[in-house]
């Protein structure tokens, strides 16, 4: 990246005693889609109403294209936004909700007219135009409503939960037509979600929010895959923590009920030593087959078949409930509740914080 | 076969419905003895008295002092109305977004003044306006003027005195409609380009008619056929038409020509009501929720 498109350097919001956001920089390039993901009260949307302009940060600067936008009014930014709640405008049609920003930029109206019947071909709802947004469905309105924010070319989109209100089949269908007018027009977007599977699909890199910080910024596989932190393999997916003793010297992790792994990566383990939280992920997990693997053994409590594999849990002779997922090869011996397992993982799959 | 039926039918029905009916029949019965018959005595008189015809209708349309006191009334009401809904807004925009404390403080004195009596509030703003008046004194002690202003005895009067009474009436629905729009709606504007001005004129204004619709109906017909303010701010030269009723009942006791102008008053009024609900529906025309 040579000069970052967005930069978002040191912002930090305060109401009172109350860090909203803190220390949080960024920089994104140019046509690139980067969601903002946490749970709610992380500083996820404070961090994109400081961009919107709806809110000046206590701290810090916010620069497109090189450019502070701070000093610059909501009205001027350019910036195209998608809301959480519906936000069109209830008085205009479908067409006159596309044209509102063409029109306050006094734009002539051949080329208006051309401009919304291409932003209403881009989310396809051409034959809507004369409709009133009280006559569409919610996710018909938040098509509208990005075909308004994009009408004027915006250099960035920015896009509040914009699907958080709509049933989980509708939520996917406009995520693929987000991704495809992401593909389409180029733009950049920063999206805020707290749905992770939302952010997985659709984003080049996320930023995961926490206590008004970013706990880690990297893609998907990134999060999932190398967590920086507890919290992070917490939300990103599902995990197991476990209790257990980490030697530095001898790459092996010690469990409660002293299966001892061997051959941890030790840079995936953190710093620590001694006493750590173990994550393996639910699909990390084998059936143990007698070769020279760690040996983790518990009884099973409970079995859901889900087709695509197994969910299990099961009890760890500690006392702890494991999540386990077993992929559909080790379905051919159908494990039973009430039955003793025994399982193992590869000691790269493990992490320790 | 059918016809014996819809009657048995019929016959089951209608109990059950006047038994919901029977219970407000005291209420009607007092409006009909104590209300709707003397209006409609009145009206009946305005054809019947001094002898059958329409010539008090003739004389009230034919006279240039009926005439002028119908102008005058609609002038004033037009009057106060403007001025109403322009102190309205920013009052109504106020206890939408102000904090609950704040909003809850303004509403409580807007009530209270509400509940205050008219011609209580009426002989104070006598007191504030008249020659000798705070106002008057006020201003020539600290010499912006030389003399005393007319504020009383004249439309300046009668509108200052109006506009204070009908302030709530106008609020109410304002507010009402005003906090029932989402503020994203607003950053939405904003967003999309739109300065202050737009966003207020071509988004916040549209979207607050039906409470602007509820609130002019409302001030405008109750100030058409208000009486007790006019009558005692107002001047002799600005009569308006329930002043005008009042005299032809008490002072000439002539009740046909009174007649005559209290129909054309509430048909007019009617009227207006009339076009109101057809534009905005029930909302706007004087249904708050």
């Amino acid at each position: 990246m040579t000069r970052p498109f967005l930069s978002i350097r040191n912002i930090e919001k305060t109401y009172g005693r109350v860090v909203a956001v803190q220390d949080v920089s960024l920089d994104i390039a140019q046509g690139e889609f980067v969601t903002f993901l946490g749970p709610s009260g992380s500083g996820k949307s404070t961090t994109l109403y400081a961009i919107a302009g709806f809110l000046q940060p206590t701290r810090g600067d916010v620069l497109l294209g090189g450019k502070s936008l701070l000093s610059v009014p909501s009205n001027k930014r350019n910036i195209g936004m998608v809301f959480q709640r519906y936000t069109l405008f209830p008085h205009l049609s479908v067409a006159d909700n596309v044209a509102f920003p063409l029109r306050v930029r006094r734009q002539p109206k051949a080329e208006i007219d051309a401009k919304v019947a291409a932003m209403l071909k881009l989310v396809r709802l051409e034959t809507m135009a004369d409709r009133m947004p009280a006559q569409m469905s919610g996710g018909q309105q938040q098509r509208v409503a990005l075909a308004r924010a994009l009408a004027y070319d915006p250099p960035i989109l920015l896009m509040d939960e914009p699907l958080s209100a709509l049933d989980k089949k509708l939520r996917e269908e406009i995520q693929i037509e987000i991704k495809r007018i992401h593909n389409e027009t180029g733009v950049t977007i920063l999206y805020v979600t707290h749905d992770q599977e939302e952010a997985l699909r659709l984003s080049d890199r996320i930023a995961l929010f926490n206590a008004g910080r970013i706990e880690q910024l990297g893609t998907g596989h990134d999060l999932y895959e190398k967590p920086a932190s507890r919290f992070v393999a917490g939300f990103i997916g599902n995990s197991n923590f476990l209790h257990g003793k980490l030697s530095r010297s001898d790459r092996s992790i010690t469990l409660p009920d002293g299966t001892a792994i061997q051959g941890v990566a030790l840079d995936k383990v953190g710093p620590g030593q001694g006493d750590v939280s173990i994550m393996i992920r639910p699909d990390h997990f084998r059936l143990h087959n007698g070769e020279a693997a760690p040996r983790l053994v518990g009884t099973v409590t409970d079995t859901t078949y889900l087709g695509e594999y197994t969910q299990l849990t099961v009890l760890t002779a500690w006392g702890g409930a494991l999540s386990v997922r077993l992929p559909p090869d080790d379905r051919a011996s159908p494990v039973e509740k009430g039955q003793s397992i025994a399982l193992t993982c590869a000691p790269l799959d493990v992490r320790a914080f | 076969m059918t016809t014996m039926t819809l009657t048995r039918e019929a016959a089951v029905r209608a109990p059950r419905r006047m038994a919901g009916f029977w219970p407000t029949s005291p209420a009607l019965m007092l409006l009909t003895v104590f209300f709707v018959a003397p209006v409609l005595g009145l009206l009946l008189r305005s054809v019947l008295e001094p002898q059958p015809g329409l010539q008090n209708y003739v004389e009230v349309f034919g006279s240039t002092t009926y005439l002028r006191v119908f102008v005058n009334t609609f002038v004033v009401a037009t009057i106060v109305t403007v001025v109403t809904l322009m102190l309205a807004f920013p009052v109504a925009w106020f206890l939408a977004v102000a904090p609950r404390r704040w909003a809850s403080l303004l509403f409580a004195v807007i009530l209270l003044s509400m509940w205050t009596n008219l011609l209580t509030r009426t002989y104070a703003w006598m007191v504030l306006l008249q020659r000798t008046g705070i106002i008057n004194k006020t201003l020539m002690g600290w010499g912006l003027i030389a003399s005393p202003l007319p504020l009383i005895n004249n439309l300046t009067g009668v509108t200052v005195g109006m506009t204070y009474i009908m302030l709530p009436f106008m609020v109410l629905p304002l507010q009402s409609t005003i906090r029932s729009l989402d503020p994203a709606t607003f950053r939405a504007a904003s967003l999309c380009g739109a300065n202050r001005l737009q966003v207020f004129t071509r988004v916040f204004l549209p979207l607050a008619v039906p409470g602007i619709g509820a609130g002019v109906l409302m001030v405008f017909v109750m100030s058409l056929g208000y009486f007790v303010t006019p009558a005692l701010l107002g001047g002799t030269s600005n009569m308006m038409l329930a002043e005008l009723i009042a005299q032809l009942v008490q002072s000439l006791l002539n009740w046909g020509l009174a007649g005559a102008a209290a129909l054309i008053l509430l048909v007019v009024s009617l009227g207006i009501y009339a076009v109101q609900f057809r534009f905005f529906g029930f909302k706007a025309a004087g249904e708050v929720e």
